[in-house]
């Protein structure tokens, strides 16, 4: 759940905060209270979901404002590490280890040693389901398997709050589903907060519906994903049409009052169709498609990926 | 932060590096080294009238002036460099042990695995020239000065390049420099500037242990002591500038 401004004590929160790297900036302003439960940081690539994560487990320090992590600074906190679980979204296993090695010196560095680390292993390889593959190599596992063992890295140590940058990227469908349900479970039944980022808001909104939209560095909004989806359903969507006698059809559209305006591509098959109300341009298409006599062959959005999303609701 | 978390995250940290460091793609170069030392040594032994003299000056210039720098360099000017660019040192990074105490966590398998291979590479050179001659207690004890020498060289050496590889985005090249330039040239420059090089005070220890060749004649020596104090003193000035870089740095 992400909170205004009273409430229960938020799991993390920054306060204007911002990042720059020399002249490129990473985050602007930025402000965002995170409560309990699982929240999801949705953008495009490049919008600084990786900047905020570095932020919240102290590896650079703000240039400016603020971040609270569990009630403290992370800027050369390492004791903050103990309640912290981090799963990155690249390559960080030790190719030339195996993933028991690998659990051991994590377990180690977060002081666990003895019967009881190897017995956390256990548990741990069991719940990612991860036992058969434990022994072996890391450099030899599949994008899901290492995906799984950094999961199982993060969560040896029991943290409070685990953070997975982009746990789905690279994997298959199957895999995918996976780690929805692992995600999902860790929150249910383990009771770790879990903030868990990614750009496909529909990969979020299968795990939380409690998500912030984070663009070009700034949190551009926050809330149920539900009052977010209304936001994305009124903005204009461009929608491409070919097929044969797409004149026609053109003529029909520009009576419809939810078409802001329709025009031609330089296929004279190919029109494009700016609409403000897309579910009902969508139910009422077939019968328009009937009412003109023509065919369509191909229809597509420009806007179904988050970058054009996140222009309209930034208002560029 | 208690001194068993500490102790613990250092032990770890140690094991898995030295580990990793003795057993990685490192370890050929030395095999190669060891095995260039042992051909040279082994030429010139069957040459040697003299074995004592000559074994003694090319431990010290071939193993001691020459390969104990460039070994450490090979090993230690891009450890963390080589981590925070591959991203492995995340899991350090988010360990919750202070980076100061992870930085000797890298610098205790840097020393051992750098010391551990010179002193390979001295007993392959030591059996290569002076097995011809047969091992005497003479050999035997040049052998084991210069194993001392080489041992304390590769914690100062170390010291060095584990914080040039804090220092520099591109630690190689300065480290390169340093090796080979400094210690290299500088070093062996008349006059009083070649006491500005690491190498410098390892000969004057030396020299007051060695018996034989040219590093017992070692007569730009500051004392044995004051070299072993200046040595201490260099190393931990190193760690503790190393420790206080990696602590300070962003690992974006």
């Amino acid at each position: 759940m992400i909170s205004q401004e009273n409430g229960p004590t938020p799991i993390i929160q920054a306060q204007a905060l911002s990042k720059w790297y020399g002249q490129v900036i990473g985050l602007n302003n930025f402000a965002l209270r995170v409560m309990p439960g699982i929240t999801g940081i949705v953008g495009p690539n490049g919008s600084g979901k990786s900047t905020l994560f570095k932020l919240v487990l102290g590896l650079i320090k703000p240039n400016a404002g603020s971040i609270t992590v569990l009630g403290k600074s992370p800027w050369k906190n390492s004791d903050l590490h103990s309640s912290i679980g981090f799963c990155p979204d690249y390559e960080s296993l030790p190719v030339d280890s195996t993933g028991r090695e690998y659990l051991t010196l994590i377990g180690k560095l977060h002081m666990m040693h003895g019967t009881a680390l190897s017995k956390r292993i256990q548990e741990i390889v069991k719940l990612v389901e991860m036992g058969k593959a434990v022994d072996r190599k890391t450099g030899g596992y599949s994008k899901g398997m290492k995906q799984r063992m950094k999961i199982a890295g993060a969560l040896l140590h029991d943290p409070e709050l685990l953070i997975l940058d982009e746990p789905l990227s690279g994997t298959d469908p199957l895999v995918r589903k996976d780690i929805i349900d692992l995600i999902k479970r860790l929150n249910k039944e383990h009771g770790h907060d879990i903030v868990v980022s990614s750009h496909v808001l529909f990969e979020i909104e299968r795990m939380t519906h409690n998500v912030a939209l984070v663009y070009r560095g700034r949190a551009v909004a926050s809330g149920d994903i539900s009052e977010i989806r209304n936001l994305i359903d009124r903005h204009p969507h461009n929608i491409i049409i070919e097929g044969e006698r797409t004149t026609a059809l053109a003529k029909i559209l520009l009576d419809q009052d939810y078409v802001v305006s329709v025009s031609f591509n330089d296929s004279k098959d190919s029109v494009t169709v700016q609409v403000s109300k897309p579910d009902d341009f969508f139910n009422g298409l077939p019968a328009l498609i009937d009412k003109a006599q023509c065919s369509v062959s191909k229809m597509y959005s420009l806007d179904d990926n988050l970058e054009a999303v996140f222009r309209y609701l930034v208002g560029r | 932060m208690d001194l068993k978390t500490v102790l613990v995250g250092i032990s770890a940290l140690t094991v898995h590096s030295t580990k990793k460091l003795l057993f990685g793609k490192k370890v050929v170069i030395t095999i190669l080294v060891a095995l260039f030392v042992a051909a040279v040594m082994g030429y010139a032994g069957s040459q040697s009238d003299d074995p004592l003299e000559d074994g003694t000056d090319l431990m010290d210039t071939l193993i001691l002036f020459f390969f104990m720098p460039v070994m450490a360099m090979i090993f230690g000017s891009s450890l963390i460099r080589d981590e925070i660019d591959d991203k492995s040192i995340t899991h350090v990074a988010t360990a919750p042990l202070d980076r100061a105490f992870s930085y000797v966590g890298y610098y205790l398998p840097l020393g051992i695995a750098v010391a551990l291979s010179m002193v390979a590479i001295s007993s392959v050179g030591m059996l290569a020239f002076f097995g011809q001659h047969g091992v005497g207690s003479e050999s035997l004890e040049i052998y084991l000065e210069f194993v001392a020498l080489v041992v304390i060289g590769s914690f100062v050496y170390s010291s060095l390049f584990l914080a040039i590889s804090v220092l520099f985005n591109k630690p190689i090249l300065f480290g390169l420099f340093y090796a080979f330039i400094w210690e290299g040239f500088i070093g062996s420059l008349p006059g009083a500037i070649q006491n500005a090089s690491v190498k410098h005070y390892l000969r004057s220890l030396g020299s007051g242990w060695v018996e034989f060749g040219d590093i017992s004649r070692w007569d730009h020596a500051s004392s044995a002591w004051g070299s072993a104090v200046l040595l201490l003193g260099l190393t931990v000035f190193l760690l503790v500038l190393g420790a206080y870089l990696f602590r300070e740095k962003e690992l974006a």
